[in-house]
């Protein structure tokens, strides 16, 4: 089986006087259908890790195989279009846009995408918030929302353009532990339900105990990959 | 691209509607610059335009007289013009003053379309009354046809132009000679000639005052009266033509020029320090409508500038979301081209209304009550429209070009 994503020796390495390394020779595989956290303590390049996985950040060095093809030497445009049609992403605050209710939010990226029309794209985004248990919410703006019901958004909109692979900085980070919970089974069901590939990043062991494959990280390199 | 644009819209207008009181300051901005402008041009070329009717329809649009542009050339090079022999020394023969072979130019402006001709003849008679003496410059006209070349029927007090041809010894003067002379309408006065005949004028029309064209000391009889007056028969010294477009007359008049050697003299020529004069003025006010409209975008520019350092947590989302640094420039830009759009059709709405208290005000010139004369044309709506919205554009472009630059990562990381 082909791997969703490939990090050969990643390197991320930030310029300055001295240049401080983020991530050093980091190689993963990320198989569809598997949850994978990534641990580690705070600044040991978990984060940069994930923004590097998902085309947010270049590296210095080293190559990213998307569905087996070279990516890491894309151009702009081609990053933010591959990251619109392959990745979703979810952060520990839920990264709303304010001015937009839970509809067009999650209506944001397949507007984007243009793949359906306005009223499709609605119809789709309608659809998930009802996955996600929010078709009450639809029409509230962020602000008039709870924590949990915010990141629920958010994870219904990364997952609007149907996703290969659905990325998440801390996403359970901000919630108390009935949200956190309910969080971590909706990622489980996104990796073993629906076949999608879950990389997550976090600090919280309890959320790394229920995924599949456990990366751990020190000191900006992957020091350990365990299968649970 | 194209198809994007609606999102990208949308997006844009969502972030102004929520920044109310700097929208409102914006808008008002552009606003105000698009209104003073519509007003301003509209009274700077309302008066332009019927300061060139007012020179346009003063005087024929050609003026054909007795005179040369240049000295003819001596008769040796006319005979001989590659000679190198000079003749010096020679009499010049004392031509008689007038248009030779004038029926053959009237025929020629006549078969120009549209154009009509209007012979006359001037010189210089003295009048005579009770004592006084007053120098008068006669014109002899064909009042049929002047009536057509000219406007000096409309400049008449009293009388028309008409009754020349209906009492004999007929004469138009200017009221401020007639009160000077002490005499109106149906008195009669002596005219007498350089070439020494005397005659007994009886007044049939008095011209307004303050017709500076026409001029005070100026006086109209019928043609043959001239003709007989000043001792010139069958001559004329002046051709006024009138054309259908008077934009035409510079090439038409270099026609005639060309074809008969006397001077064509277009009412561009005659006026063309004024134009030049009118040409400085739309310099001087384009430029300062220009920075009232420049002044106005930094409004818009303030506006979208503090969109972007507001919204840069949001740039970083869409970033990470899939909106390219294009998409995101967009937005900004079109942050700044919602503004200007609402501040040109504000602004349009501001200088309709300046328009119509401008053009409802009366001012009294020389006893008679007169509008400000207003281009109210649509031409200075889009020159004000397109003005707006380019410096809107570019105004937003600036912090636009930085909002696409921004990093996702370091908000990201950095995002609390």
């Amino acid at each position: 089986m082909t791997a969703a994503l490939e990090a050969q020796a990643l390197v991320r390495i930030l310029p300055g006087d001295p240049p401080i390394t983020l991530v050093n020779d980091a190689s993963l595989t990320v198989e569809p259908g598997t949850f994978t956290a990534i641990v580690g303590p705070s600044g040991c390049g978990k984060s940069s890790l994930l923004y590097l996985l998902g085309l947010i950040d270049r590296p210095t060095s080293g190559k990213l195989l998307l569905n087996g093809s070279e990516v890491s030497d894309q151009d702009g445009d081609a990053r933010a279009r591959l990251r619109l049609e392959h990745f979703g992403f979810v952060f520990q605050f839920h990264f709303l846009l304010p001015e937009f209710s839970a509809l067009e939010n999650v209506a944001l990226p397949i507007r984007r995408l243009g793949r359906l029309d306005h009223a499709g794209a609605e119809q789709r985004a309608l659809d998930l918030l009802k996955s996600m248990g929010l078709e009450g919410k639809a029409s509230k703006t962020p602000d008039r929302m709870s924590g949990g019901e915010r990141q629920r958004v958010a994870i219904a909109r990364a997952l609007a353009n149907d996703p290969v692979l659905v990325l998440g900085d801390e996403p359970t980070g901000n919630l108390d532990s009935q949200n956190s919970a309910r969080v971590v089974e909706l990622f489980k069901d996104l990796a073993h339900q629906q076949g999608r590939a879950v990389v997550c990043v976090t600090h919280d062991l309890e959320v790394a105990a229920q995924a599949d494959v456990r990366v751990s990280m020190l000191d900006g390199r992957i020091v350990d990959i365990a299968r649970n | 691209m194209i198809e994007r644009l609606p999102l990208l819209f949308g997006i844009a207008i969502r972030h102004i509607s929520r920044r109310r009181r700097q929208t409102v300051v914006a808008v008002s901005g552009v606003a105000v610059g698009v209104g003073f402008f519509l007003a301003v041009s509209a009274m700077m070329i309302g008066s332009q335009n019927d300061f060139i009717k007012t020179l346009i329809d003063a005087a024929p649009h050609i003026i054909i007289s007795d005179e040369l542009r240049s000295p003819p050339p001596q008769p040796g090079f006319r005979v001989f013009p590659d000679s190198a022999v000079v003749l010096r020394n020679y009499k010049v023969r004392n031509e008689v003053r007038g248009l030779r072979n004038w029926p053959a130019i009237m025929r020629a402006v006549n078969a120009e379309p549209g154009a009509i001709a209007s012979p006359s003849l001037s010189g210089a008679v003295t009048l005579h009354l009770s004592g006084r003496e007053e120098a008068l410059n006669i014109i002899g006209i064909e009042p049929g046809i002047e009536t057509k070349v000219s406007t000096i029927e409309d400049k008449l007090r009293i009388g028309h132009l008409r009754d020349l041809e209906t009492v004999q010894g007929g004469i138009i003067i200017g009221e401020e000679m007639a009160q000077r002379l002490g005499i109106g309408m149906g008195d009669i006065v002596s005219a007498t000639s350089g070439a020494g005949t005397t005659r007994s004028l009886r007044i049939v029309g008095l011209f307004k005052r303050g017709q500076s064209q026409l001029g005070p000391t100026s006086g109209y009889v019928l043609l043959r009266e001239a003709q007989s007056m000043l001792g010139r028969p069958f001559i004329i010294n002046r051709i006024g033509v009138k054309l259908a477009d008077p934009y035409q007359a510079q090439d038409i008049g270099r026609r005639l020029e060309a074809r008969f050697a006397y001077k064509a003299e277009s009412w561009q020529e005659r006026s063309a320090d004024f134009l030049s004069l009118l040409v400085t003025r739309n310099v001087i006010m384009y430029s300062v409508v220009s920075a009232i409209l420049l002044v106005a975008s930094f409004g818009i520019y303030t506006v979208v500038s503090n969109s972007v350092a507001d919204k840069r947590r949001d740039i970083a989302i869409m970033r990470s979301i899939g909106f390219s640094e294009g998409d995101l420039q967009i937005v900004f830009v079109a942050e700044g081209i919602v503004l200007a759009v609402a501040g040109v059709l504000a602004g349009w709405l501001l200088g309709y209304g300046l328009m119509q208290i401008l053009g409802s005000l009366e001012f009294p010139i020389v006893g008679e009550s007169e509008h400000l004369p207003l281009d109210r044309g649509p031409r200075q709506y889009a020159i004000a429209a397109s003005a707006s919205l380019f410096a809107g554009a570019i105004a937003a472009w600036l912090p636009a070009r930085k909002a696409a630059r921004v990093d996702p990562v370091d908000i990201l990381r950095g995002a609390v």
